[in-house]
């Protein structure tokens, strides 16, 4: 196949020598960022060969593992809850208890924060760079490890499970409601306080019915992942049915730790599966946002 | 009446509005004109106290307009109606929703937010619509709605708040020619039917001489002209408006026949 040669690469041909004179930069190949990227690749390949050095990593071990986990997996068939059944749906109903109440809890808590650390309600630079820091803070702790500080607060069960839950999110809320509020348009609030509306108004009319369905949507996110974090923390005693995942798997009970698993994952998939549907109702199937 | 002493707004060291001095009499229509950039939005935005003078003072009556606080302040811009070039409604609520705004200087905050609205403040709403004719989408989105539309839906925010004055930043900006004449006319139907102060920033200097009772020239943040609108003459349109003179008069050259006292075409449905 011949390529058509249009006029302007013949003209960029002709003049190719001139072009590299010119510009000499554009045509310089450029060594120092290649030798970066060569040292970044080596750096990244010796750090992983060190880390698995450190840890022990031996592919042999990695090998035999596979064959008890075989084993367990073989064990594990047919699932079975036993006489547990009963216990289980409870557990699980609590873990979904924990989400619920959690999500609900950081969102409330978040919407009044997020209005301090969002630049165009709160213009007091201060007020604003501290509550941003204090969210990000709160959020750079993960559930888990909420859960286990709030445990040593309230002790064992379903209400550490909340707390933790709570807290974790009110951080990562807080940031994106801010973020929403802060893309808003200003100009619905400009025809509000024309108006004669105060600032709670501007705030009510004009930005709430546009960062409405983003928020609505942000939270039934959360709450399906936390769902899943959920399960996590009840292994370490904040309540709901990750407490009889870490008894089953403890006592070896293979059937029924197959049997919560089934349980998890079916719930979950049914909340996602929902939650998804809900979301695009409410964001509208124009995919408006704003 | 409304009344500017020496209003200056410096935004940083640039100097939006430069020693403004008006006088308004209550029931005029005032055109503000003047090519982009010459202070028309900024003096507009002051009076409604959207901008806060850096000089000077404003007046309505015996009240200092630049000294009110908090809830007078509220009451103040409740009775200067703005109106702006992009209609600035809420655009996922609905069409009555977004008149009732109007009614916020008027209703407890609390009921405000639940928007349970009386059967009154609900009443007025509707008739303002049924003003031009819109009564029939109060229940629509007000972003299903056409330019045009959205901009009578504004003006009828506007007439809600029973103001003494209407401010309109450039209404007509964002309208093709059709929709132009019908919110002009509206305008227009506020100041002669019910009395309303208009003052008007116009871009187009024949809808101005057409529409207005008075025509104010901006040049750089200071009044440049004051005058009925048949003393501008072409030549001092050309000077007010520099580059910009042919796109905003049509008939270049030869000056428009402006009938002092006489019908207006746009007056037959005032
Ligand atoms: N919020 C603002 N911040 C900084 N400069 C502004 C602001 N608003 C207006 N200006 C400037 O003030 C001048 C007048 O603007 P404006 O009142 O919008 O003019 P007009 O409405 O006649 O086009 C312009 O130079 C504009 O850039
Ligand atoms: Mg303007």
């Amino acid at each position: 196949m011949t390529v058509h040669k249009s006029p302007l690469r013949a003209r960029a041909e002709a003049d190719l020598a001139g072009l590299k004179l010119r510009h000499p930069a554009v045509f310089r190949a450029p060594l120092g960022a290649r030798l970066m990227t060569a040292a970044i690749a080596t750096f990244a390949t010796a750090l992983a060969v060190y880390t698995l050095w450190r840890f022990g990593f031996s592919p042999l071990k990695f090998v035999e593992g596979l064959g008890k986990l075989g084993t367990v997996v073989v064990l594990m068939v047919p699932p079975d809850p036993g006489n547990q059944f009963w216990n289980y749906v409870v557990a699980l109903g609590e873990t979904l208890a924990i989400a619920f109440l959690g999500t609900l809890g950081a969102a409330l808590l978040a919407l009044p924060v997020s209005l301090l650390a969002a630049k165009n309600v709160i213009a007091n630079r201060i007020i604003h760079f501290s509550s941003r820091r204090f969210l990000d803070t709160i959020r750079g702790v993960d559930t888990l490890i909420w859960a286990l500080i709030w445990i040593n607060v309230v002790g064992l069960g379903p209400f550490a499970g909340i707390l933790a839950v709570l807290t974790s999110d009110f951080g990562a809320f807080g940031k994106l409601f801010s973020e929403a509020i802060e893309a808003a348009d200003k100009k619905p609030v400009e025809g509000v306080v024309s108006a004669g509306g105060s600032d709670l108004h501007g705030f009510r009319f004009g930005v709430l019915p546009q960062v409405m369905p983003v928020l609505l949507s942000q939270i039934l996110y959360y709450f399906e992942s936390n769902v899943r974090s959920a399960t996590i923390i009840g292994i370490v005693g904040a309540g709901g049915i990750g407490l009889y995942l870490a008894n089953e798997i403890a006592q070896a009970e293979w059937p029924g730790v197959a049997f919560l698993i089934l349980m998890i994952l079916g719930t979950v998939a049914a909340i996602d599966w929902i939650s998804g549907k809900v979301r695009l109702a409410i964001i509208g199937t124009r995919g408006r946002v704003a | 009446m409304l009344r500017l002493e020496g209003v200056v707004k410096n935004f940083g060291d640039k100097c939006a509005v430069d020693r403004v001095s008006l006088v308004v009499p209550a029931g005029q229509m005032v055109g503000v004109i003047g090519r982009s950039g010459a202070g028309k939005s900024t003096l507009l935005r002051m009076i409604n106290r959207l901008n806060d003078p850096s000089k000077g003072s404003i007046w309505f009556d015996d009240v200092d307009v630049t000294a009110l606080r908090g809830r007078p302040l509220r009451e103040w811009r409740a009775r200067c109606a703005m109106i702006f070039q992009q209609f600035n409604l809420a655009g996922r609520l609905d069409v009555l929703t977004n008149v009732l705004m109007g009614r916020l200087g008027y209703v407890g905050t609390v009921r405000a937010m639940f928007k349970l609205w009386s059967e009154e403040d609900r009443s007025i709403a509707l008739s303002a619509l049924d003003q031009f004719d819109m009564a029939g989408l109060a229940a629509q989105r007000a972003d299903t709605l056409s330019g045009g539309q959205q901009q009578r839906v504004a003006i009828a925010r506007a007439l809600v708040q029973e103001p003494s004055i209407v401010l309109a930043d450039e209404p007509i900006a964002s309208l093709d020619p059709r929709n132009t004449k019908v919110v002009m006319d509206a305008l227009l139907r506020i100041n002669r039917h019910f009395g309303i102060t208009v003052i008007c920033n116009l871009h187009s200097l024949d809808t101005a001489r057409n529409y207005c009772d008075r025509l104010v020239g901006m040049a750089q943040g200071r009044v440049v002209f004051d005058d009925v609108p048949h003393a501008l003459t072409d030549n001092l349109a050309r000077e007010l408006y520099g580059l910009d003179a042919g796109e905003v008069m049509d008939t270049a050259g030869t000056a428009l026949p402006v009938p002092k006292d006489g019908v207006r075409p746009s007056m037959a449905v005032a």
